[in-house]
């Protein structure tokens, strides 16, 4: 009320500030304000009735004349629609300007107003949900007036007025329950919408995001070939700056040669330095490393069981194959007797092994060193960092081959450059009479396994055979000590002899556990050569085997998976397939096996849930029948599966 | 819109506990707050006594409206609720108004309408009262002033 006083103050008459856009027209306040003062003015001389003075009513005319005048009305009718202290408020208070501003709808927004399709109304909601707030609120006290009743129902006259009007009153007050139960199951359900709503985008977030980390690993790589390229610029420009150098060197010494030239001595020796300068750049190549700066997650983040690659590596059935790192190197290799070295980010072979003159039977790649173990009773090192390989360059052009054979797996992959894994042998060990069937190195140690019914323990430095295990003979030692594992018997199962004596193994420094055909798996101390464990269990022929610090897990052709407790030397669990398993691998979440179907069996031991992944599931719907998985191997939830017809498809799992 | 509390509703507070009760089981909900729970504190705040609370109710009450445009409707007449609470009545009007555009038979929504146009009218009265009273104060007192100073010359 002092506020339209001090308007009157603020603003003089002849000021008229137009402000229609205001929640108040100041022009109608000014006028408004005249008028009062007005008819105050009028009303100071005589204190009579205001309404029965004539000057009120000239007044009270002139006011309606001006009032006909349609932006006056206007502003009139603003005045109108709130009071003084709401004026004061939204125009003084600097704390209400702020709230209000807080809580302004726009016009648009008001505008814009669906009708309602809500099955109740929020404060049906509101109600409903507030005996839940109060601890003891209602649903208490219902329960104790239902008991009071029951109480109280036998005394009362059934047919009396008051029991009449106790049970309408009951049932109203149930009938309100019933609804309210309704709202409660409407805004349960509504809320469960509501929170699909948010997966929903969320997901699409998500999916957002991983396109994201997608470009960046694409970013990355392109960036690492790059510094991988000024880092050999980089060398080689050393290498002629110091050429230049000792060129320099020399020059200096020739012109003191040519003041001094007796000296012949001292020529031929700057000759002698020369010579290996000038030769050493071009010849000696430095072997490039190609390990990877920068470790790729974005398989990490896809959906398990999603396809990243497939690629028809050979033509043939694949006998085995190993990989270094997700998107690394693999390497594959198939009864067409061919070892193929893959680079798993580009999805392209990067060429051929040359050099066993029977098919690999089994292999293994650590840190770019990779041993083969082959038919032919040999086993050959060989050092994938002297591939002459380029992981980005000269492929700029094979961009579309590379997305048309990652569409279509039967595309033939680009060939690589013969010739390119000329110096990536190292050495041949050479002491097994019959073939190789397992092979494992670690360090410095490689044990492998053989069809000549023997185990050896190569040392990798000096390159040959330390000892010598013989599987039989510690078996017989086994039966004469009196010990319960009994002698070598051959399993029914693999009666057609089919299976390979030994078929799996894995060393750790001084400990090496093997598992053979007759379904025992043995542990044995390398420093004494004695089995000093012997793991009885499997019915059939033991094909895979795995362990890490606690657990060793075993595969074999009786179907089972078994997991044994490395402490203890008891089973720890098992779980079977409906074929027999050929290769299985585990990393630190899943168990995934090769069990004869066209499918990857995963058991994911977090979650404790067996579920299947591969070409068998994406392809059922193409009415395709994939072939028959025979190898696989898993690495941080990278998955390689090698198939009887040669392909090879990567999974993220 | 089937129910709407009639404005006395929101004239009986509740008590603190439960008004507490709906707080914890707002800020529980964190960041991806339902608009269910979000309506109970900003209804059991507009129902308190104290500004503040109503305040923040009010502004509570605009954010559903502006983010879920199925609940506008009963937000308007919420919002036109809170504001009369507030004594806002420029902007209780302008929501109400615009509920009834939409709803013209909305009992509590004409309910509230009367309430504000009466509220404003009483107020409105007792500021022109007031006003004049201030008048006929500084006129009186004027010409006080004005007759001794014509004695005195």
């Amino acid at each position: 009320m002092a506020n339209s006083d001090q308007n009157r103050d603020v603003f003089p008459d002849d000021v008229s500030i137009d402000d229609d856009t205001s929640v108040i027209s100041t022009r109608g306040l000014e006028a408004f304000g005249r008028k009062v003062t007005t008819t105050a003015s009028h009303l100071i001389g005589p204190i009579t009735d205001p309404t029965s003075h004539p000057h009120y009513q000239t007044a009270m005319t002139e006011i309606h004349k001006q009032l006909q005048k349609p932006t006056l009305q206007r502003g009139v009718f603003a005045i109108a629609r709130t009071t003084p202290t709401d004026l004061v408020r939204s125009k003084l208070s600097s704390k209400e300007i702020q709230s209000r501003a807080l809580a302004y709808v726009p016009d648009e927004l008001l505008r814009n107003i669906p009708a309602s399709s809500n099955s109740y109304s929020l404060f049906q909601g509101f109600q409903a949900s507030f005996p839940d707030f109060t601890d003891d609120g209602k649903k208490h006290k219902r329960r104790v007036s239902r008991g009071r009743k029951m109480l109280d129902e036998s005394p009362v006259q059934p047919g009396s007025p008051h029991a009449v009007q106790r049970l309408k009153k009951d049932k109203a007050s149930m009938m309100h329950q019933l609804e309210m139960l309704g709202v409660r199951k409407n805004m349960a359900s509504s809320e469960i919408r509501e929170i699909d709503n948010k997966i929903a985008n969320l997901h699409g977030m998500r999916k957002i995001i991983l396109d994201r980390l997608a470009n960046l690993e694409k970013e990355e790589a392109v960036l690492e070939h790059d510094i991988m390229d000024v880092e050999s610029r980089l060398d080689e420009a050393q290498e002629l700056a110091d050429e230049a150098e000792s060129l320099a060197m020399a020059t200096p010494n020739k012109s003191e040669e040519d003041l001094s030239r007796t000296e012949e001595g001292f020529m031929s020796q700057s000759i002698y330095e020369k010579l290996p300068a000038a030769n050493t750049p071009p010849g000696k190549k430095k072997p490039r490393n190609h390990r990877k700066k920068t470790l790729p997650i974005l398989h990490e983040h896809f959906e398990p069981g999603t396809m990243i690659r497939s690629m028809r590596a050979h033509q043939d059935n694949i006998t085995a194959l190993d990989f270094d790192a997700p998107f690394g190197l693999m390497v594959s290799a198939a009864m067409d007797d061919s070892v193929r070295v893959w680079d798993l980010n580009a999805g392209r072979c990067i060429g051929t092994l040359e050099g066993h003159t029977a098919s690999v039977r089994t292999l293994q790649i650590e840190d770019n060193f990779l041993a083969t173990g082959s038919m032919d009773a040999t086993i050959k090192l060989w050092d994938l960092s002297k591939a002459h390989y380029d992981p980005q360059g000269s492929q700029e052009v094979d961009e579309e081959d590379e997305d048309l054979a990652f569409v279509n797996p039967n595309d033939h992959a680009v060939d690589p450059p013969a010739g390119s894994m000329a110096d990536c042998p190292l050495f041949t060990l050479e002491a097994h009479l019959d073939e190789i069937t397992a092979l494992h190195f670690r360090g410095d140690v490689l044990v492998s396994g053989s069809a000549d019914k023997t185990l050896r323990q190569w040392d990798l430095t000096k390159g040959r055979c330390v000892q010598t295990l013989d599987v039989m003979w510690a078996a017989a030692q086994a039966t004469a000590m009196g010990s319960s594992d009994g002698p070598w018997r051959q399993t029914s199962r693999s009666a057609d002899g089919s299976a390979d004596f030994v078929g799996a193994l894995q060393v750790f420094e001084s400990a090496l556990a093997c598992g053979t055909a007759d379904g025992m798996v043995r542990l044995w101390d390398l420093r004494s050569g004695q089995v000093h464990r012997s793991l009885v269990g499997h019915t059939g022929p033991v094909t895979c085997l795995q362990f890490d610090d606690v657990h060793l897990v075993t595969g074999s052709l009786d179907r089972s998976i078994r997991i044994w407790d490395l402490r203890t030397g008891s089973i720890f669990d098992a779980y079977a397939y409906d074929h027999p398993i050929t290769s299985m691998m585990f990393d630190t979440r899943r168990i995934v096996c090769a069990a004869g179907e066209d499918v990857v069996k995963v058991y994911d031991k977090v979650e404790g849930r067996h579920w299947d992944c591969g070409a068998g599931i994406t392809e059922a719907e193409k009415a395709k029948s994939p072939a028959i998985v025979e190898r696989v191997r898993i690495r941080d939830g990278y998955m390689v599966e090698g198939r009887q017809d040669g392909v090879v498809g990567v999974w993220t799992c | 819109m089937t129910q709407l509390p009639y404005a006395v509703d929101a004239e009986t507070p509740l008590n603190p506990a439960e008004l507490n009760v709906l707080r914890a089981q707002y800020e529980k909900e964190g960041e991806m707050v339902g608009v269910q729970t979000k309506f109970n504190y900003a209804w059991g705040l507009v129902k308190s006594n104290v500004r503040a609370d109503q305040h923040l109710g009010v502004m509570l009450l605009s954010e559903i409206f502006r983010t879920s445009p199925e609940r506008r409707r009963e937000c308007l007449y919420y919002l036109a609720l809170g504001n009369y609470k507030l004594g806002n009545y420029a902007q209780a009007r302008k929501y109400n108004d615009a509920l009834l555009e939409n709803e013209p038979a909305n009992l509590q929504a004409a309910n509230l309408r009367a309430l504000i146009d009466d509220k404003v009218t009483k107020e409105g009265l007792m500021g022109v009262a007031i006003i004049s009273g201030v008048a006929v104060a500084a006129g009186v007192i004027g010409g006080v002033l004005l007759r001794n100073l014509g004695r005195k010359r």
